[in-house]
């Protein structure tokens, strides 16, 4: 459910460079995040629509791109996926949402902490890279007027 | 552009009326102590009052307070428990006993989110737990802190000159980002034995005061009974001594305004 949050970091983040480019509205947002964010995009882009309204961001089309987690392990060289990632995580951690009950991963709201919980899948060191699939960056902004 | 989840992050801190940064040269001073000493005296004073460990590789804040719950998120994120009439948020919360081997963009990435996820509500004073150093977390904190006048560091160190010595790069690093620095705080400045006050490791001279511009803003003393206490799960029983302490470091705190 933190999408809501996410949502709102995104039009924070776009509205003053609405203001300074002197735009009238925003006709397309490209969104770019990492795997390992986990997002529920259906939550994410009901979230932009109903926060934006009254805003230039208005009726903007929101497209999202997602960029694949990849690993490599200093110790012996093994690289994996976030698929594979996931097997390795321990499942006595969660936190729970207050409003269905249900237990997430908290890589859900802090997704490098996946880095903290998992193990090369190969031989189990710690000591690993992650080379793509964190965090979100605005990709691209379409203004008009 | 900004980062959209560190610019969240900047602007969660901004609406937070006082930031107080616990922070050290070295490990092992009684930073984390502090912080929780602080902030629970701050809460008893009835400041809405938040406790933030920033101790990536060592959060240790929820062992303070014997707290081991379940975390719970809500619409906009974490929820901090409300632990001794103060909010607490670290990764320990969500790690377990896992270790938290994050380095680079990893660990900035992580406090990122961390602070931007955090659902403090409305705060009036922060203290956050600073892990010891000049690493990757205090130079983000000092990022997201920067040009932000509702924020100052008390720096902690124990009188010794190896302590010292260190603390003083740190001094240092705060001074260049442009961090306020309140004071110093001077622990296991002495201990009181058969009647008598002792001081194991020294004091701080004037000399070393004097070239860092700096004062002591408070002497905490060595007090075993600080062990017990988080033994029993009774760490907001303070201490007289520290208590007080713990007191006239808020009343300074609140007299720089």
């Amino acid at each position: 459910m933190h999408e809501w949050s996410l949502a709102e970091a995104i039009l924070e983040a776009i509205i003053p460079i609405v203001k300074h480019e002197s735009a009238g509205r925003v006709s397309e947002v490209e969104i770019v995040y990492g795997e390992m964010m986990e997002l529920e995009l259906d939550i994410l882009r009901f979230a932009l629509e109903e926060l934006s309204k009254g805003t230039p961001l208005e009726g903007s089309r929101f497209m999202f791109r997602e960029e694949k987690a990849s690993f490599r392990c200093n110790s012996c060289g093994y690289k994996w996926d976030f698929e594979q990632a996931h097997d390795t995580l321990p499942e006595d951690l969660g936190i729970r949402e207050g409003t269905s009950g249900d237990r997430e991963s908290p890589i859900h709201f802090i997704p490098d902490l996946a880095q903290a919980l998992m193990r090369c899948p190969s031989c189990g060191s710690r000591d690993f890279e992650v080379e793509s699939g964190r965090g979100l960056r605005i990709y691209k902004v379409v203004l008009e007027g | 552009m900004e980062d959209p989840i560190f610019d969240r992050a900047k602007k969660k801190l901004r609406k937070v009326e006082r930031i107080t940064l616990v922070a050290s040269g070295k490990g092992g001073v009684g930073k984390s102590i502090l912080a929780a000493s602080l902030a629970l005296t701050s809460a008893n004073r009835g400041y809405r009052t938040g406790l933030l460990d920033l101790d990536i590789h060592g959060p240790s804040i929820p062992n303070i307070f014997g707290f081991n719950d379940e975390l719970v998120a809500g619409k906009e994120g974490l929820i901090p428990p409300v632990v001794n009439g103060l909010k607490l948020m670290s990764l320990g919360l969500m790690v377990g006993g896992n270790p938290v081997p994050l380095k680079g963009e990893s660990k900035r990435s992580a406090l990122s989110f961390l602070l931007a996820m955090t659902e403090w509500g409305d705060l009036d004073h922060l203290v956050i737990d600073m892990p010891p150093g000049t690493g990757d977390e205090t130079l983000f904190c000092l990022r997201a802190l920067r040009n932000m006048d509702n924020a100052g560091a008390i720096v902690i160190t124990t009188p010794s000159s190896l302590s010292r010595s260190v603390v003083a790069r740190l001094i240092g690093l705060l001074r260049e980002e442009g961090m306020r620095i309140y004071g110093l705080v001077e622990n296991m400045a002495y201990i009181k034995c058969c009647g008598e006050t002792l001081r194991p490791f020294g004091s701080i001279d004037d000399d070393f005061l004097s070239r860092y511009g700096l004062r002591i803003l408070a002497s905490l003393p060595i007090d075993l009974s600080i062990e017990e206490r988080i033994k029993k799960g009774r760490f907001s029983e303070l201490p007289g001594d520290f208590r007080y302490q713990m007191e006239k470091l808020l009343d300074e705190l609140v007299g720089v305004g």
